[in-house]
């Protein structure tokens, strides 16, 4: 039944299951655990707080069953408390907070998906620290109590100190290593908390992930395989387990990524260190890229009213552009014979030209020399009665781009529409 | 890996997408206006290049929203550098200048470089420079081509991007033909 029960509890957790679920998976582990111990904790708690919610007392009662279970299962601070909580003031404390902020984190529960099972867990480490002090040696409470360091963010900062204080005094390995597999566990839930004690947990994060042992590397490497989205960041060994560091470090290795591949793109980047001296470069590389472009839209600028005139140069040009790395498409050719060609040559050029999307440069090279021989064939017809036949298709394609344009975005040029209005015109030239 | 497929993709099939529809843009282009200059050229390729993006991009479709929008966009900017004027001529000069790291400078400026990513955050703004470079490398490379193809004077091209460079000098009547 306990496995059961906490393999429930590890699958919701993951599946980001409701507050109220959760507890209701405890309620049922905890009704076969020892009462006496809870009966104690109940007394302790009741006495001292107040529980706005109803699930939550049925929490405290069985805490034991609850250590277990997280224990097993789920978060536990790295920066958490052992045992020792010779303060019970601080509980009520945190007991009312703990109150109000169960409602609070109940509330925001559907954002946080995974910080629901934070906010029980947080829960059941306040419950069982209560006890802790009371029960001493135990490995399963210095685990649990460990647990409250990793929802600093909603503790007070008294407390927190307080727990680090404590947490100092402990040495036991057994609990590093159940806390280390909290940790991972835990860390990925929080990572979007915004933590005012980032500094303090982190010195005890950093002290105590060091200090792990194989048993929790095993554990880390065996939830690795859980590193999907980029929300749930395992903390790495010997990195600090924080949730304002995890994120920082996933915005960092974000950024760190994107400039290698920038570096790969910029010529001469690799030289380079830094992101200063890589992000000049880069900016360099765009102005003179941008500067090409408007020089050789000048030259094309100038060259375009020689079009008409420059067709055998088409023709004749045509066998270097298989050698040039750059596949010219067959449009210009397309564009200018199709007055004078018979149907097969400009349906196959047609083909080659746009329409199929996913030719590969080389077979379009194949289909231009295949085509070349025939418009060869027509080049002392092309120069001077191109221009009456193209006039009457280009209107058309005049239309059709304007048309594109117009409505601001084309989701994909259309040159099935292109080859339909050459092929009609084709036509119209037959006739 | 999504940047991978986002570099290479400019150098492949895309390549026959841009090139004839750009192609088909400068030649409807040019048969609009009378004299075409550099600056509808520009556009024109720009366009045509933002299209072979298919709008995914940020850059892409801010190029084809401008496109729309650029009178709008003039009127505007003429009642807001007199107002600006007028605050400088009241003494904000005064104020010291705001230290701005120099990479978040640097960030700046590259986001003003590529369109549409102004103020935009780090991140962001290198995938789409990525994205960026590789089309207007691939961009250069079209117009290049076409420039070739169309003038009698080979333009030199230059490297671009680990591309095959070839001589100035290529003979106009280099074909089997003739």
């Amino acid at each position: 039944m306990n496995s059961t029960l906490t393999e429930m509890l590890h699958r919701t957790t993951q599946a980001e299951m409701s507050v109220l679920e959760r507890q209701q998976a405890r309620l049922k582990f905890q009704s076969q655990q020892n009462v006496s111990v809870s009966e104690q904790l109940q007394q302790s708690y009741f006495s001292d707080t107040q529980f706005n919610l109803m699930p939550n007392q049925g929490l405290m009662s069985n805490e034991m069953a609850i250590r277990e279970l997280v224990n097993r299962s789920i978060k536990m601070d790295p920066a958490g408390l052992e045992n020792g909580w010779p303060d019970f003031a601080k509980y009520p404390l945190s007991g009312a907070g703990f109150g109000s902020e169960t409602t609070g984190f109940g509330s925001v529960e559907n954002g946080y998906g995974g910080n629901g099972v934070d906010l029980v867990d947080y829960s059941l480490s306040r419950t069982s620290s209560c006890p802790t002090a009371m029960l001493e040696g135990r490995s399963v409470e210095l685990g649990l109590s460990g647990k409250i360091g990793s929802v600093g963010g909603r503790e007070s900062v008294k407390k927190r100190k307080v727990d680090k204080a404590q947490n100092s005094k402990v040495a036991a390995e057994e609990i590093r290593n159940k806390r280390m597999k909290g940790d991972s566990e835990e860390e990925s839930k929080i990572t979007e908390q915004n933590n005012s004690n980032s500094s303090i947990s982190n010195n005890n994060n950093k002290t105590n992930n060091k200090e792990t042992s194989a048993d929790s590397v095993k554990e880390k490497s065996k939830a690795s395989g859980d590193k999907s989205d980029y929300i749930h960041v395992r903390a790495r060994r010997g990195q600090a387990t924080d949730s304002h560091s995890l994120a920082e470090r996933v915005r960092r290795e974000k950024i760190s990524e994107r400039m290698k591949y920038l570096q790969d793109l910029v010529p001469g980047c690799n030289k380079i260190t830094g992101k200063a001296g890589m992000l000049d470069e880069i900016i360099n590389y765009v102005q003179s890229l941008q500067r090409q472009v408007e020089f050789l839209s000048m030259k094309l600028a100038t060259v375009n009213p020689r079009l008409d005139f420059n067709i055998e140069s088409l023709f004749t040009k045509e066998s270097f552009p298989s050698s040039t790395s750059f596949p010219i498409g067959t449009a210009p050719e397309l564009s200018n014979c199709a007055a004078y060609l018979p149907f097969n040559s400009l349906q196959q050029m047609v083909s080659s030209c746009g329409s199929d999307m996913a030719m590969s440069s080389s077979e379009l090279a194949l289909q231009r020399t295949r085509s070349a021989p025939l418009p060869d064939a027509f080049i002392d017809t092309s120069c001077f009665t191109q221009t009456q036949p193209s006039s009457t298709w280009e209107t058309d394609l005049q239309n059709l781009y304007n048309v594109e344009f117009n409505q601001g975005r084309s989701p994909a040029f259309p040159p099935q529409s292109f080859t339909g209005i050459l092929e009609a015109n084709n036509l119209k030239m037959e006739m | 890996m999504k940047n991978q497929t986002t570099t290479t993709r400019w150098k492949t099939d895309f390549q026959q997408q841009l090139y004839s529809s750009k192609l088909l843009q400068a030649i409807s282009h040019v048969r609009r206006n009378p004299s075409p200059n550099a600056r509808t050229v520009r556009q024109v390729a720009d366009r045509a290049l933002a299209v072979a993006a298919k709008g995914r991009t940020r850059w892409s479709q801010a190029i084809l929203k401008n496109k729309l929008k650029l009178n709008f966009k003039k009127r505007k900017n003429k009642p807001r550098l007199v107002a600006m004027h007028n605050k400088k001529k009241h003494g904000l000069n005064l104020l010291p200048k705001k230290k701005i790291p120099a990479l978040q400078q640097r960030v700046n400026v590259l986001g003003k470089l590529v369109p549409g990513c102004r103020k935009e955050s780090f991140p962001v703004i290198l995938e789409e420079a990525t994205d960026y470079i590789a089309a207007l490398e691939m961009q250069i490379r079209a117009m290049t081509a076409l420039a070739n193809l169309l003038s009698s004077t080979p333009v030199d091209m230059v490297p671009v991007g680990g591309m095959v460079q070839f001589g100035a000098s290529q003979p106009a009547d280099s074909g089997p033909v003739l």
